[in-house]
């Protein structure tokens, strides 16, 4: 019950015009992010975080997290009518969905899109809702060691969730080392900085994640075309048959539990969670060779699926302070820029910050769900935006927005340096993301296990003794090593295949 | 050389240079781990990956894409100019000023590598220049350069 009346509360909160308006525009600029390919949702929020800065954190994170879900509602459009996948979630809407536009069916696979997306991310809120104080009362019983244990577990979970284990572990510990630069928390000595005192609270987050997704991106696709023809949806066709709105049914709610529980998972949650769903969706299906050529299954399970996990996604990074996925990671950075620190005592010392965003979140879906269907033609009609005009928006923002941060041009040459350093590892297929996370999780991780040694005087036993420590400790180590013998078997081909 | 035996090669550097400088800080004990630990360790650990990754690309080369260096020297232009052209906005921000900046960056941006006719980009310049300028110095009350003139 006291969930319901937090809730409430919360409701109270993101009723207010200030928080109602950035809420929309949230929504707003992640449709638009999720129809425009090659702005993530990740690319879509770190270019708002300046535009934060003068808001109340409540505002921030409600604006911030409306862009994170808007983005998956707006990825399906351009793979249903274009073919054009809007962000990677909505890859595998490419298949099923434009057979569907190209059959003349289009309207019904949009429609069926945004509800299934509405009821997939409205059910994972309700989890949310219940489920992070839970975690939260949870986490305020853990100590160093079982951060250190949450922490490494997250890191090599990221790793294994990764495109190649042995591309991304060692991104993951370039991304700690880096977040090794600065001063030492605990003996105060500067570490990496070369006497240069603007190194000496670290390379900036912000600059290292705006200049990794957003400049690095742009440098990887300047000079791309895209084939921009557009199909054309009258608002009369939008509605689906009987026929496809009972086979939708089953998808959306098998979608909405599976990426529920995907979006636990480090890594691109929402990615896994829309594959998932379509392989499952097939394997249960009476006809799967049908698929592929335009079965409204194939559009309704993933699409909910993706928008289920935004929501899941967000528990572990509100309820113990672990962001498990870029967008998440990048919201937690605007948060620590408010002063707010998520984690286990989040719900207790910022109840307004929390319950006000949960309530938000149920907002933006519906939001979401009346802005996107009728004005789908406007949307489709961005994508038409040459990139040749719309790269150096991009730039400029990122530029004045990381400006904006401390006011020092040393962060200009961060974020420049860390744009070429994503130019080059996205040509050489490695993904940066897992970097990122890294920079973020490292120094917690690092400080755990130094709190955990100085508390039992030097003994590893620490991480024994407490039962959930050991148990993460040790599901960490076997996970590690399973994946390096699944690596270095001869003739194994990749998990992708 | 391969992507993979290039990655191989940029860890090994990094673990290098990390282990390099953080054998230089102190260890301390295990009692107080100091602060050249963890960074001496990750450093370590990345060297061995850098290794592993360049000597096991080296092996597997057969078969795998080794990387077209002139379509790769193609390819790196219109990146090398968006750099060099931002370096030459962040090292000027300060002296020439937000406004006068950006509309320069924007019109060489817009003119060089978006390859619009010169007038189309002084006025798309001067547009998006003033436009950000307005947004983010009034709007948003971000405290832009000045520059050394303090006109506006």
């Amino acid at each position: 019950m006291d969930v319901l009346s937090d809730c409430l509360n919360g409701f109270r909160i993101a009723l207010s015009l200030n928080n109602l308006y950035l809420c929309f525009i949230g929504c707003l600029w992640g449709s638009i992010v999720g129809v425009l390919p090659g702005i993530g949702p990740t690319a879509g929020i770190t270019l708002l975080i300046p535009v934060t800065f003068g808001l109340h954190p409540t505002g921030a994170i409600i604006m911030l997290a409306g862009i994170y879900y808007g983005a998956m509602y707006g990825g399906s459009t351009t793979s249903i009518l274009m073919k054009i996948p809007g962000e990677a979630a909505s890859v595998v809407t490419c298949i099923d969905g434009y057979q569907m536009t190209l059959k003349g069916r289009g309207g019904a696979a949009l429609f069926i899109s945004a509800w299934g997306s509405w009821i997939g991310g409205t059910l994972s809120i309700v989890g949310l809702m219940f489920l992070t104080p839970v975690l939260a009362d949870f986490g305020t019983n853990f100590g160093p060691p079982e951060m250190f244990g949450i922490y490494l577990m997250a890191l090599i979970l990221l790793g294994s969730l990764g495109r190649e284990f042995f591309k991304t572990m060692p991104m993951i510990i370039m991304g700690m080392l880096i977040g090794t630069v600065g001063v030492d928390a605990i003996s105060g000595v500067f570490r990496f900085t070369h006497g240069n005192k603007d190194l000496f609270d670290g390379f900036g987050l912000l600059p290292i994640a705006m200049g990794s997704l957003g400049i690095g991106e742009i440098l990887s696709t300047t000079g791309e075309s895209m084939v921009t023809i557009v199909h054309k949806i009258k608002f009369r066709e939008l509605l689906p048959t009987r026929e496809e709105l009972r086979a939708s049914v089953g998808p959306i709610f098998r979608g909405s539990g599976l990426g529920f529980i995907i979006g636990f998972l480090p890594g691109a949650a929402h990615v896994f969670s829309s594959f998932a769903s379509y392989v499952l969706e097939k394997r249960l299906a009476k006809r799967p060779k049908e698929f592929g050529t335009g079965r409204i299954e194939g559009v309704a399970g993933p699409e909910t699926a993706n928008n289920a996990a935004t929501g899941s996604a967000m528990i572990p990074f509100l309820g113990l302070g672990v962001p498990t996925g870029t967008a998440t990671a990048v919201i937690m950075i605007a948060l620590l820029i408010h002063g707010v620190q998520p984690g286990p005592l989040l719900i207790s010392e910022h109840p307004d910050v929390f319950w006000g965003f949960v309530a938000s979140m149920y907002i933006g879906n519906l939001i979401l769900l009346i802005l996107n269907l009728p004005l789908v033609g406007i949307f489709v009609n961005l994508i038409r935006i040459p990139s040749r005009i719309l790269f150096p928006i991009i730039i400029l923002i990122c530029l004045v927005g990381t400006y904006s941060i401390n006011f020092n041009t040393f962060d200009l040459f961060v974020l420049l340096g860390f744009g070429v350093f994503g130019y080059v590892f996205k040509k050489l297929e490695c993904d940066i993301a897992p970097l990122i996370l890294a920079v973020l999780i490292g120094p917690p991780l690092e400080m755990a296990f130094r709190q955990s040694l100085m508390r039992s005087a030097g003994s590893f036993s620490i991480f024994f003794e407490k039962p959930i420590a050991l148990v993460l400790i040790i599901s960490s180590g076997l996970l590690l090593a399973w994946n390096i013998f699944r690596g270095l078997r001869p003739g194994k081909a990749s998990w992708e295949k | 050389m391969n992507k993979e035996g290039t990655l191989g090669l940029i860890f090994l550097c990094t673990g290098i240079y990390g282990l390099v400088l953080s054998i230089q800080l102190s260890m301390g004990t295990w009692k107080e781990p100091g602060p050249g630990g963890f960074p001496a360790c990750l450093s370590f650990l990345l060297c061995i990956c850098g290794v592993l990754g360049f000597v096991g690309a080296r092996g597997k080369s057969k078969g795998k894409p080794r990387i077209d260096r002139r379509l790769a020297s193609r390819n790196l232009a219109p990146p090398l100019k968006i750099v060099m052209v931002t370096l030459g906005f962040i090292l000027s921000l300060d002296k020439a000023g937000y406004l006068v900046a950006s509309t320069l960056y924007m019109f060489v941006l817009l003119f060089w590598i978006s390859r619009y006719k010169w007038w189309l980009s002084i006025l798309l310049a001067l547009g998006l220049g003033t436009a950000s300028w307005y947004f983010f110095g009034k709007v948003l009350a971000v405290q832009l350069p000045k520059g050394v003139w303090n006109l506006y």
